[in-house]
């Protein structure tokens, strides 16, 4: 169902993030999301833990998505050291899904600890002027942060919407985009969130 | 008649709702992306140029609604570095209407004195052409005393090369042995910033990223994203805004307390580059 709604010409999305609330979301509304960012081509996803809650139950999300992944090609991968979850493939067409969990320490403080890297003389980044360029530090950061690209679209439940402090550095083209405004989460939502992306003309600076 | 606040734009009807607002809670700083001049240039048929002349009559008007509403803290995203991309046609027009802008600021500087209104510019000014360079340091030093309302205005600005100039500010301190390496903390970090956190972002003209900007500032912010043109923003878009943000906006962060030798630092900072600007003006 997800293959045959999704726009036919749609804006390579190569890493969503999700704005998890374990308040309001199920393990089962995650896993779900795992499957169809699965089904849907998309080779990163990142659930960002807003409230530190995830992060402890993130052996119980393997076994749901395990649960769900039953009879889905492709191969999800856990950067967190967890098993592989192969599928059966079909031929070289199988896909592969990289599952990362980011926290708060992620963001800004992950920056504090690279500037003070920088400070102490352990991690090189090249100056040319004056001050760093945006340039300069982002080669800095690139050796700490995983090789990924940034994030292209954020997905949110419920009326506000915040970064909540997701990865500052990383962030500054993704598109915020509202699932729902009573937290739930269904897969046309899902399709929603995607068809929003696809009609964002990127004009960044000009 | 002033060039940066538009006295006469509020009607008494409308001034009876920002009463009425402000018998709730009000954001002490809300940062604007003002999208959308060109769209609407295009929209009316008329010359790119206008829409930016119509996008700052309406940023005028926006700052009497904050003074009106008690809104201590303005910051608005007027240029961004990649901006100096554009044709050069537009570039050189944008230059232009800043420096006639900043200009006429300081031809009214007693009455932007008297509505109390502090300019500070954020952003790597170092690449703007000298003479922009002189007239912005100049606005900000005849400012400097005013407190009622602190504009910021995002000018060759993007937020990962504000988080770069921080960076290297600490690095220098530790260099110089103002600070060790240990004092870096987030909260440092953030104090070494050109701009403050805001409680509310509204981006006009319907896009929903934040293109660069204040990206370290907004982990605690409202953002809010409005599908109307940035010169056709009207008083009622910004209440609405306000009225989503009593209902919806995370409570106000704790102060954190900071040592006097991080103090001592930050202040050090802060009279270089006051000592930098004087430098722009005296060049």
């Amino acid at each position: 169902m997800i293959i045959e709604q999704m726009p036919r010409f749609f804006k390579p999305l190569k890493h969503v993030v999700v704005l998890v609330d374990m308040d309001h979301h199920s393990l089962n509304d995650l896993a779900r999301l795992v499957i169809w960012n699965l089904v849907a081509g998309v080779p990163y996803l990142s659930l960002f833990d807003t409230t530190g809650e995830l992060y402890e139950h993130e052996e119980k999300l393997f076994y749901e998505v395990e649960k769900l992944k039953k009879g889905v090609p492709g191969c999800v991968k856990w950067a967190n050291k967890l098993p592989d979850l192969n599928g059966y493939t079909n031929g070289n067409s199988a896909h592969t899904l990289v599952v990362n969990i980011f926290r708060h320490r992620d963001g800004r403080k992950t920056v504090v600890e690279c500037v003070q890297q920088i400070a102490e003389g352990s991690l090189v980044c090249k100056r040319n002027s004056r001050e760093f360029t945006a340039e300069e530090l982002d080669e800095a950061l690139s050796q700490i942060y995983p090789a990924i690209p940034d994030p292209d679209m954020a997905l949110y439940t419920g009326c506000l919407c915040s970064t909540k402090g997701l990865l500052p550095w990383q962030i500054r083209l993704t598109v915020f985009v509202q699932l729902s405004t009573d937290h739930s989460i269904n897969v046309d939502q899902y399709l929603g969130a995607i068809h929003k992306y696809s009609k964002c003309d990127q004009r960044f600076g000009k | 008649m002033s060039t940066w606040v538009k006295e006469d734009s509020v009607t008494f009807f409308q001034l009876f709702c920002i009463r009425v607002l402000k018998t709730g809670r009000i954001p002490q700083h809300i940062a604007f992306i003002m999208d959308g001049n060109r769209r609407y240039a295009k929209k009316r048929s008329v010359d790119t140029k206008l829409g930016h002349y119509r996008g700052f009559d309406k940023l005028s008007e926006t700052l009497k609604w904050c003074l009106d509403l008690g809104v201590p803290e303005v910051t608005i995203y007027a240029f961004s570095i990649e901006n100096f991309k554009r044709t050069k046609d537009e570039v050189d027009a944008l230059m232009e209407l800043a420096k006639d802008k900043f200009q006429k600021l300081l031809e009214e500087i007693e009455q932007i004195n008297e509505w109390g209104v502090r300019v500070h510019v954020a952003g790597r000014i170092s690449l703007l052409p000298p003479d922009l360079r002189k007239l912005v340091s100049q606005a900000m030093i005849a400012t400097k005393d005013n407190n009622k309302l602190r504009l910021n205005i995002a000018y060759a600005y993007t937020a990962r090369d504000e988080i770069s100039r921080a960076a290297s500010c600490l690095v220098d301190g530790v260099k110089n042995h103002h600070i060790t390496p240990q004092d870096i903390d987030e909260e440092l970090l953030t104090q070494a910033m050109d701009l403050a956190e805001p409680e509310l972002l509204i981006r006009t003209s319907g896009e929903i990223r934040l293109s660069d900007f204040m990206l370290w500032q907004v982990s605690n912010t409202m953002l809010y994203f409005s599908d109307v043109l940035w010169p056709e923003y009207s008083i009622w878009n910004l209440l609405a805004a306000i009225i989503h943000f009593q209902r919806y906006a995370p409570p106000p962060k704790d102060e954190d307390d900071i040592s006097p030798s991080k103090l001592e630092f930050l202040e050090q900072l802060n009279k270089d580059r006051w000592q930098i600007l004087e430098n722009y003006v005296n060049a």
